[in-house]
């Protein structure tokens, strides 16, 4: 009994000290940064798996921008994800001797990369522009319709292969070649650099979208999600207002489009069918689209769950079936998602250990159990209420 | 047919092709219009309902019985029967809920994925095909092409689907009903209407129809699972050019639609893809209750 005690007091020494105010969110972000870096060193395809993770948790960040922030859930969001991977390939299949030329073929691929990114950005903000402002006029079930509708006719132009720029449903390859730097050499499709690569532009992306949110921009997103009557008397400017961030949201998945077609080392026409711009979605509903990070979370889900399922063969081929499920209950039963999930146990935990400050080992254990079985007894009456409104 | 040979204008075969595609379509969009026309659910899975009414009518003429017409009446109200449930476990929660037509389109998705994995779980990837019923297994001449009973059995059971609809929804008791309810629901619940009853009747009758779409496809096209997702694309579109809630849009947008599929490669390669889309786009633009609006009118 006795050591058992003493584990559970050092866990909860520990835990404390975790909690406590002398770990501020600099200490983590710097814990976080060295774990980026740590895991570098791990096997290449965990380094290939959080790469992908992190671009689609742009991707899926993005879109909650618009659903999340404004209400309006996009079915095509698809067209911006391969429009980022479009530019880029081109820019770096057609434009590579020339750069070269001017710059000289050390630096020439990395410098590439960015006109290419650039280049993808500014093709995305040339659809979006147009797009955002035709879409915005309609809402919910509409809106979901005319950007399926868009982000379909943009698939049915590339598969068109108009100048032969696109290569119809072949698509284009991409090598992103080895670059010099400082006289060291980095094969920038290598899957270590690339890590970084991925790294350095989505980390600023992600505080990009988290300042826009908490500006008065984002303040006034949310003013219209929760109602756009309200917003409009208040002088908003609804429509205007749902285009720029249409365009925004529109703008940061181009980003992530860029990203993909360096992992994927192709931009692909399947890059813009409707059913890639259901990722952003399913991630966003589990991860819960009521939290800024609630799609940085469904994407891990999204990635990891998956990973975990590629592990017993016999489900391999079937991840989607747990997909489907997964978000049907999330919506039937819990809206706020894996991130509010993870919200309700960090409070759970905080008051599991205010019970231990005030008792100790013993207190804090009682406090568990009776929280757990007041909860699971909640869970029974509301059902009871739930079947007793339908009689 | 080798498409070398097909003649850069407009032909006879087309026309019929075009709208023996269309009827199929009419199938699914008019159950996807009429369910949004009354309970204001846009089915996700409507497409992949199709597709189970292909599915199990192929199983039930290989393995139960050997009779087509039994199976396509099996595969239709199997169809019928999966979508109330449905209605009744997860659509049926979430009416009274703020956001509650984006929750239902989710939720509706969500049984996309569901469906498709488990029809590919029970019967794999490759694509299933079964023969026309002998009693229609002959060939027609039409203005020179020769086209299959079947294909031309199936237009006309389109056109005899829409009337009997018509008929139900403006002539009977039911319809009546459907009608009162999906004006005002309210209203019809207190005159007495059971309306959550009313609803899943409804549903399954969307549904049982999109099985019957299925159900009489099975011998015209290779069913396979990917054929939810081709199908559900095109409803959409169908339903948006008709008019969301529209029965008669969704006659008049499928027929377009099939013959914008069948003739629109002819003027572009991607055509049958990217003609569709821009009509839905112009129609949600500048018209969008659609061609058709309101139900039953």
């Amino acid at each position: 009994m006795s050591t058992h005690d003493g584990i559970t007091d050092r866990v909860g020494a520990f835990g404390r000290e975790a909690v406590s105010n002398g770990w501020t969110t600099e200490r983590f972000a710097v814990l976080g940064l060295i774990g980026l870096v740590l895991l570098a060193f791990g096997p290449t395809f965990q380094v290939y798996l959080f790469t992908e993770f992190m671009i689609i948790a742009l991707f899926a960040l993005a879109f909650n921008l618009l659903y999340g922030y404004t209400g309006l859930l996009s079915f095509g969001h698809a067209m911006f994800y391969a429009g980022g991977s479009y530019g880029m390939a081109i820019v770096l299949r057609d434009a590579s001797p020339y750069v070269a030329e001017v710059v000289g073929s050390g630096i020439a691929p990395l410098v590439t990369f960015v006109l290419g990114a650039l280049a993808g950005v500014s093709l995305v903000l040339l659809i979006a522009v147009p797009v955002g402002w035709l879409s915005v006029r309609l809402e919910e079930i509409y809106f979901a319709l005319i950007t399926l509708a868009f982000g379909m006719l943009v698939f049915s132009v590339i598969i068109q292969n108009p100048g032969g720029l696109t290569r119809g449903t072949d698509g284009v390859i991409v090598t992103l070649g080895i670059t010099e730097v400082a006289g060291m050499e980095f094969r920038l499709g290598e899957r270590r650099t690339y890590y970084f690569l991925t790294a350095a532009i989505v980390l600023p992306s992600i505080y990009a979208i988290w300042r826009v949110v908490n500006s008065p921009f984002g303040t006034v997103c949310k003013a219209i999600r929760e109602s756009p009557d309200r917003a409009a008397a208040l002088g908003v400017d609804v429509t205007y207002h749902r285009w720029m961030t249409f365009v925004v949201s529109a703008a940061f998945v181009g980003v992530a489009g860029v990203l993909i077609a360096g992992l994927a080392n192709v931009a692909s026409p399947y890059h813009a069918h409707w059913t890639t711009s259901a990722i952003p979605v399913v991630a966003t509903v589990i991860g819960g689209a009521t939290f800024f990070a609630g799609p940085i979370v469904g994407a891990f889900v999204f990635l990891y769950v998956r990973w975990g399922i590629s592990r017993f063969p016999a489900l391999e081929a079937h991840w989607e079936f747990f997909f489907g499920l997964m978000l049907i209950g999330t919506v039937l039963y819990f809206k706020q998602g894996a991130a509010g999930g993870l919200l309700m146990l960090r409070g759970w935990l905080g008051d599991v250990r205010a019970a231990y400050d005030r008792g100790g080992t013993d207190a804090a254990l009682d406090y568990a159990k009776e929280s757990t079985s007041e909860r699971l007894g909640r869970g029974d009456r509301s059902a009871e209420e739930e079947g007793g409104d339908r009689e | 047919m080798d498409p070398s040979l097909t003649p850069a204008f407009v032909s006879v075969s087309d026309v019929v092709i075009g709208l023996s595609l269309g009827s199929r379509l009419f199938l699914i969009a008019v159950g996807l219009s009429l369910i949004f026309g009354v309970l204001g659910v846009l089915n996700f899975a409507h497409g992949a309902f199709y597709m189970i009414g292909a599915y199990v009518t192929l199983a039930v003429t290989n393995q139960v019985i050997d009779n087509f017409w039994l199976a396509v009446l099996a595969g239709a109200v199997a169809v019928g029967a999966i979508g109330a449930l449905i209605e009744i476990g997860t659509i049926r929660p979430l009416y009274e809920r703020a956001e509650g037509e984006l929750d239902q389109l989710i939720v509706t998705f969500g049984f996309v994925l569901v469906i498709h994995e488990a029809v590919r779980f029970v019967w794999g990837s490759q694509p299933y095909s079964i023969d026309a019923p002998a009693s229609l297994a002959f060939s027609v001449s039409v203005a020179g092409s020769t086209f299959s009973a079947y294909r031309l059995f199936v237009i006309g059971a389109a056109f005899v689907v829409m009337a009997g609809l018509w008929l139900f929804i403006t002539k009977t008791y039911f319809g009546a009903l459907v009608r009162g309810t999906s004006s005002d629901r309210e209203m019809a619940s207190m005159l007495g209407v059971d309306v959550p009853k009313l609803y899943t009747a409804v549903f399954f009758l969307g549904s049982f129809l999109a099985g019957l779409g299925g159900a009489l496809s099975a011998p015209l096209q290779s069913t396979s699972p990917a054929l939810g997702d081709q199908v559900i694309i095109d409803a959409f579109i169908i339903v948006v050019i008709g008019g969301l809630g529209s029965m008669f849009g969704a006659f008049v947008g499928a027929m377009l639609v099939g013959l914008m599929q069948a003739i629109g490669p002819q003027f572009i390669a991607a055509g049958h893809i990217a003609i569709p889309f821009l009509a839905m786009v112009i129609v949600l633009l500048l018209r969008p209750e659609g061609l058709f609006g309101g139900i039953g009118e």
